[in-house]
C-alpha cells in the first residue's frame, strides 16, 4: 500500500484505456459546448438571482418577482443644475452625447410627452361625480350644508387662482380639479417646458428615463453605461460647470457588478493559477507536471462551466467569482500524484496511480460532500455554486485518473526545494496525549467562546449585497428627489374579482389613511386610487350629489340663480380593464399584477417611509384584512438567513458526525486522527471571529462547511500515507495553493463570499500545522 | 434598485398638476428688443415700494350666473412676503399667499383652503405669478407670458398672453394697466369667464403695520 515497498505493477489494461478515451470524449464535447457558451453570453448578471426564493409565500414571491423584471431595465437620470433654463440647455447637451457610442443602447422614454392630459380628462368624463380623495370624502361627509355654501360663495368672490377643470356649474365645489391635483401629488416632478422638472437639494432638476435596449450584459469588465453617461455629464459640465448628475437604475447596479466580478474573477482565477503553477514547479522542476496540472485545472473548470450552464441555464457571475476559488482546491490530485511519483520513481505510473486512487477518492468524497451541503440552502446562487465546485473537482480528479498516467512519460527529477518541504515532517511534533490534550482544549475553547459572550450572529440581508456605496446613495437620492414609493415593502392584495381586489385596497387604505395623519408614511400608491371599487363610486357618487344640491340651494338663495342638477341615471362604474386600456394607467400599470389560478392581484406601494420604526404599525395595518399581506422583503430575507444559518449549522455538525463515520470505515480506530485537526481549526476560527468582534453569519457556517471538506483531506493523506514526506509535500502544495485560493476570494467585495474566503483563509494553516501533531505517538508504522 | 417604474407615474401627476393648478414656468426666451424697451418703459414708472396696500373691486363673470358676481375688498401686497386679499362684500373670506404656501380662511376664521408648496411644487410658481401681476414685477411676468403693450403719458398697459401651453388651455390673457401701481387687472379664462379688478387708492409704504404682519405668519 505505501509507496516505500517496491512492487511489480502490472501494465495497464483495458480498462484504462476505455477510460482515457472516455473522458477524451468528454471533454471534447464540454470544449464545443463551452464555445457556443462564450459566442452567446450565458453570463446572469442579475443582482437579485442570489437572493433566495420565499418558499413559505409563492403567491408573495411571484409578486416580486413580476415587480423586478418590471424595472430591470429601466436607468433614471436627474440632471441638475442652480437655474432651470441652465439644465433645459444642459438637458439638450445630455442627449445629443449620450446617442452616440455605447449611450447609443439608452433608449430615452419620452415621459413629459407622453401623457395626454386631454385624452385622461376625456376618459374619467362620465364618472367625473363619482371619484373622491379621502380627504373629500371626509369633508363633504362631515360638513354641514350651510358650511358647503359659505365655501362655495367664498370661492366664488375670491380671485380667480384656481384653474377650473369644468364649469362651475357642473362642478360647484371643485372637487373634480381636487380630485386630480391629489392625483398628480403622487410624485414630486412636474412637466415644464417639455421636459419633467423637480426642485430639490437648492437645484432645478430635469428628469429623463431611458430603458436599456440589447441583450444582457458582456462580461467586459468596461463599465460601458456608466462611461457613456460620465462622458455626457463631462460635455455638460464644460458648458455649466455646476451641473449635477443623480442616476438609478437596475442595469447600472448590474454593470457595477459585472465590473467588480470580472476583476475578482481575474485577480482570483489567475492569482491562484499562478500560484499553483509556480509551487508546482518549485516542487517538481519539471515542465510535465507544471503543464498538466494545469491541463486538470482547465478540464475542470470547462466542465463544471458547462454542466452549470445546462444545469440551470445561466451561470450567475457571482459562481465564477466562487468558481475561481476551485482552481486552489482542485488541484491537490494532480499534485498529490506528482508527490507520490517523486517518491516512488520506479513504479509504473498506473500502478502508483491505482494505490493512490483510494486516497484521492475519499477526498474527493469528503469534499463533494462539504460543497453539496452548500446547495442545501434555497439560495440559488449557493446552488449554482456547489454544482460547480463538485462538477470541477470531480472533473479535476477523472483529468487526472484517466490521463495523468498516460501522458506522464519519463522520470520526476529530484528537487531541493521538494526534499526540503518533506523533510519538516520528519522534524515535526507528534502529540503524545492527542486524544485526551485535544478533547480537553475544545472543551476550554467551547468554555471561553461561552465567557465572551457567544457568537453575534448577524442576518441582516445588507450583508449579502455588494451594491458599490455610491450607486446605492444615488439610488436612495433619486427615490427622495422624486418622492417614489420604495419596493422593499408593500402590501399584496388578492380576491377572486377585480372589485373584491379593489374593495380590499380601499379597506386598507382607510387604515393607512390614519398612519399618515400620525405621519408614519407621506403616502401610498394603488391600483384604486385610479379606479375606486364599483361600491365607492356608488358610495362617492351619493355624497357629491347631495353636496351639490344643498350647494346649489344655497346659492340660489343668496343670489338669485335658478341652477339645479340635471337628472342623469348614474354611468356604469369604471373598470379596471377599461382603465388598463388608457394611457394615463401608465404609471399605475406595474400595480395591477392581473390574474393567476383564479385570483386577481394587485400592488399597494408606500411612500416617505423613512423610520424603520413604522414598520411594524405598517405590518399591524395588514392584520386582520383577508386577503392583504404585508410584505417586508428585507425582514423577510434576513429571517430566511437566520433560519438557513440555524438549520446549516445542525447541518455542519451533522456532517461532522457523517466524515468521522466515512473516516472510521477507512482507519479504524484511528479515524479521529484526520478527522480532529478540522475540529480544533474550526473552533479556533469561531473563536478569533467572535474575540474580535466579526458577525456570525450564514456564510461563515457554510465556509466552515467547506473546511470540513478540505482540511479532511490533510488529515486522510496524512494518515494514509503516514511519514511519508512525499504525502507530506502534497498536503504542504495543495494547501498553499488552496490557502491563495480563498486568500484572493477574501479580497472580494462581496459580503458573502469575504466571509468565505476569511473563514478559510484562518483555517486552512491551522488544519495544516495541526494534522502532522495528530500522526501516531509511535516510531512503528501501523497498516 | 427601487422606484424606477414609478416615474411614470411622475410624468403624469405632473401633466394632471400642472393643469389643475395653472401653473407652469417658461423660461423667457430672449426678449425682442422692442418688448425689452418696453418693459424697461414700464419699469421706471412702477413704484417699487417694500409693501403696496389699497382696495379693490372686482366683477366676475362666470358661466351659468344670470348677474356678473362683485365683490369687494382691501389687500396688501409685502415684498418677499406675499399677498393678503381680505374679501369684505358680500361676504368676508381672506385669501393669504405666501412663497409657499395658500391660504383661504372664512368670515369665521376657519380654514377652507390650505395648499403647501411641499406637497404641491407648482404651488411655489403660481404664487410666484400672482405676485408678480400685482406688484408689477415685470422681470418674473415676461418669465411666464409673451408681453405687448404701450406706454403713454396718463399710464402703461400690457397685454400678457402664457407661453406654457398648459397655462393657456386655462388661462387665454392677462391685461394690466397702470401708472405708478397697477390700476386694473383682467383674466380672461379660456373657459370663457373673466374677472376684473380695479385697484382702488393703492399707497406705498416702508413696512408691513403689525396687524398685517400677523397675517403672514
Amino acid at each position: 500500500m505505501t509507496a516505500h515497498t517496491p512492487v511489480q505493477d502490472a501494465p495497464p489494461g483495458w480498462l484504462w484505456r476505455t477510460a482515457a478515451l472516455a473522458w477524451l470524449l468528454v471533454v471534447i464535447a464540454v470544449g464545443v459546448h463551452q464555445w457556443q457558451f462564450w459566442k452567446h453570453d450565458g453570463i446572469d448578471t442579475d443582482v437579485m438571482a442570489l437572493l433566495p426564493v420565499n418558499e413559505q409565500a409563492p403567491d408573495v414571491a411571484l409578486a416580486t418577482e413580476q415587480l423586478v423584471g418590471q424595472m430591470s431595465r429601466q436607468v433614471v437620470v436627474l440632471l441638475g443644475a442652480s437655474e432651470w433654463a441652465d439644465a433645459l440647455a444642459a438637458v439638450q447637451v445630455f442627449r445629443q452625447s449620450l446617442a452616440t457610442g455605447a449611450g447609443a443602447r439608452l433608449r430615452e422614454d419620452p415621459i413629459a410627452q407622453k401623457t395626454s392630459m386631454e385624452a385622461a380628462l376625456g376618459f374619467y368624463q362620465p364618472w367625473r361625480e363619482r371619484l373622491l380623495t379621502p380627504a373629500q370624502r371626509a369633508m363633504l361627509a362631515g360638513t354641514p350644508d350651510a358650511a358647503l355654501v359659505q365655501k362655495a360663495l367664498q370661492d366664488l368672490y375670491q380671485p380667480a387662482v384656481q384653474a377650473r377643470l369644468s364649469d362651475w356649474v357642473s362642478d360647484p365645489l371643485g372637487l373634480w380639479t381636487q380630485w386630480w391635483a391629489a392625483r398628480g401629488a403622487q410624485s414630486q416632478a412636474r412637466p415644464r417646458d417639455g421636459e419633467l422638472w423637480v426642485a430639490a437639494d437648492g437645484q432645478q432638476w430635469a428628469v429623463l428615463q431611458f430603458t436599456l435596449e440589447g441583450s444582457a450584459f458582456r462580461l467586459s469588465g468596461e463599465p460601458v453605461l456608466d462611461g457613456a453617461l460620465q462622458t455626457a455629464l463631462a460635455q455638460v459640465r464644460a458648458k455649466w460647470p455646476g451641473a449635477r448628475m443623480v442616476t438609478a437604475g437596475v442595469p447600472l447596479h448590474a454593470e457595477a457588478a459585472a465590473v467588480q466580478a470580472n476583476w475578482e474573477i481575474n485577480t482570483i482565477g489567475w492569482g491562484s493559477l499562478a500560484g499553483v503553477l509556480l509551487l508546482a514547479w518549485l516542487a517538481f522542476r519539471s515542465l510535465r507536471p507544471v503543464a498538466l496540472v494545469g491541463v486538470s485545472l482547465l478540464v475542470g473548470c470547462a466542465v463544471a462551466l458547462s454542466v452549470t450552464a445546462l444545469f440551470f441555464g445561466q451561470v450567475h457571475l457571482l459562481t465564477l467569482v466562487f468558481g475561481a476559488s476551485l482552481v486552489g482546491v482542485a488541484e491537490d490530485y494532480g499534485i498529490h500524484y506528482f508527490a507520490s511519483r517523486q517518491g516512488a520513481p520506479a513504479r509504473s505510473p498506473h500502478g502508483l496511480m491505482r494505490a493512490l486512487m483510494p486516497a484521492l477518492w475519499l477526498a474527493l468524497g469528503t469534499s463533494a460532500i462539504a460543497y453539496l451541503a452548500l446547495g442545501a440552502a434555497a439560495f440559488p446562487g449557493l446552488r449554482q455554486m456547489a454544482v460547480f465546485s463538485v462538477v470541477g473537482l470531480t472533473a479535476a480528479m477523472l483529468t487526472v485518473v484517466c490521463w495523468f498516467p498516460w501522458l506522464d512519460r519519463g522520470s520526476m527529477p529530484h528537487s531541493p526545494v521538494a526534499q526540503s518541504i518533506g523533510q519538516t515532517l520528519m522534524a515535526w511534533p507528534r502529540w503524545r496525549h492527542a486524544l485526551p490534550g485535544s478533547v480537553a482544549v475544545c472543551v476550554a475553547m467551547a468554555l471561553l467562546l461561552w465567557l465572551l459572550g457567544g457568537l453575534r450572529a448577524q442576518d441582516d440581508v445588507r450583508q449579502l449585497q455588494n451594491a458599490s456605496t455610491p450607486l446605492v446613495a444615488q439610488q436612495r437620492q433619486v427615490g427622495e428627489i422624486l418622492g417614489l414609493p420604495s419596493p422593499a415593502q408593500f402590501y399584496l392584495v388578492q380576491g377572486n374579482s377585480p372589485e373584491q381586489v379593489l374593495q380590499r385596497e380601499e379597506e386598507l387604505k382607510d387604515r393607512l389613511d390614519a398612519l399618515v395623519a400620525r405621519q408614519l408614511l407621506v403616502g401610498y400608491s394603488g391600483v384604486s386610487d385610479w379606479v375606486p371599487s364599483a361600491r365607492r363610486q356608488d358610495s362617492d357618487g351619493e355624497l357629491v350629489a347631495r353636496a351639490q344640491e344643498a350647494v346649489f340651494k344655497g346659492v340660489n338663495a343668496e343670489l338669485g340663480e335658478s341652477f339645479a342638477r340635471p337628472a342623469t341615471p348614474p354611468p356604469a362604474p369604471i373598470t379596471v380593464q377599461a382603465w388598463l386600456a388608457q394611457p394615463i394607467s401608465a404609471a399605475a400599470r406595474p400595480l395591477w399584477l392581473g390574474e393567476c389560478d383564479g385570483s386577481y392581484r394587485s400592488l399597494l406601494m408606500l411612500r416617505g417611509v423613512t423610520d424603520l420604526a413604522s414598520l411594524p404599525a405598517l405590518a399591524g395595518a395588514a392584520q386582520g384584512l383577508e386577503g392583504v399581506a404585508w410584505v417586508d422583503k428585507p425582514a423577510e430575507i434576513s429571517a430566511l438567513l437566520q433560519r438557513y444559518r440555524i438549520s446549516m449549522t445542525e447541518l455542519l455538525l451533522l456532517g461532522h458526525v457523517l466524515v468521522l463515520a466515512a473516516l472510521w470505515l477507512r482507519f479504524g480506530r484511528k479515524a479521529w486522527r484526520a478527522w480532529m485537526p478540522t475540529v480544533l481549526a474550526s473552533l479556533v476560527v469561531v473563536g478569533v471571529l467572535t474575540a474580535f468582534g466579526a458577525p456570525w453569519q450564514l456564510f461563515n457556517v457554510l465556509a466552515l462547511m467547506l473546511l470540513l471538506g478540505v482540511g479532511i483531506d490533510y488529515g486522510i493523506f496524512l494518515q494514509e500515507h503516514e511519514d511519508d514526506p512525499h504525502a507530506w509535500l502534497a498536503v504542504v502544495i495543495g494547501a498553499g495553493s488552496t490557502w491563495l485560493s480563498f486568500g484572493l476570494l477574501g479580497l472580494s467585495a462581496t459580503p458573502a463570499l469575504k466571509a468565505f474566503g476569511l473563514t478559510l483563509m484562518l483555517g486552512l494553516p491551522l488544519v495544516l500545522v495541526l494534522a502532522p501533531l495528530f500522526r501516531s505517538a509511535t516510531d512503528n508504522k501501523e497498516h | 434598485m427601487s422606484a424606477i417604474a414609478w416615474t411614470k407615474r411622475t410624468a403624469l401627476g405632473a401633466a394632471l398638476c400642472a393643469l389643475a393648478l395653472s401653473a407652469t414656468a417658461q423660461t423667457a426666451p430672449p426678449a425682442t428688443p422692442a418688448a425689452q424697451d418696453l418693459l424697461a418703459q414700464v419699469r421706471q414708472r412702477v413704484h417699487d415700494a417694500p409693501v403696496v396696500r389699497g382696495g379693490f373691486e372686482q366683477l366676475k363673470t362666470v358661466k351659468g350666473f344670470k348677474q356678473p358676481l362683485r365683490s369687494s375688498g382691501d389687500f396688501v401686497v409685502a415684498r418677499g412676503k406675499g399677498i393678503v386679499w381680505h374679501v369684505l362684500k358680500p361676504f368676508e373670506s381672506t385669501l393669504v399667499v405666501r412663497p409657499d404656501s395658500l391660504q383661504s380662511r372664512g368670515s369665521d376664521g376657519k380654514l377652507t383652503t390650505q395648499m403647501r408648496a411641499q406637497d404641491e411644487p407648482v404651488l411655489r410658481t403660481v404664487n410666484a405669478m400672482l405676485f408678480a401681476v400685482m406688484s408689477a414685477n415685470l422681470t418674473e411676468l415676461a418669465q411666464h407670458f409673451e408681453v405687448t403693450g404701450q406706454v403713454a403719458a396718463k399710464g402703461w398697459s400690457l397685454h400678457l398672453v402664457p407661453r406654457d401651453p398648459t397655462l393657456a388651455q386655462w388661462l387665454a390673457a392677462v391685461e394690466l394697466q397702470g401708472n405708478q401701481f397697477v390700476q386694473e387687472v383682467k383674466l380672461q379664462e379660456a373657459r370663457g369667464d373673466s374677472s376684473l379688478i380695479r385697484i382702488l387708492t393703492p399707497v406705498a409704504e416702508n413696512a408691513l403695520r403689525p396687524q398685517d404682519a400677523a397675517q403672514f405668519e
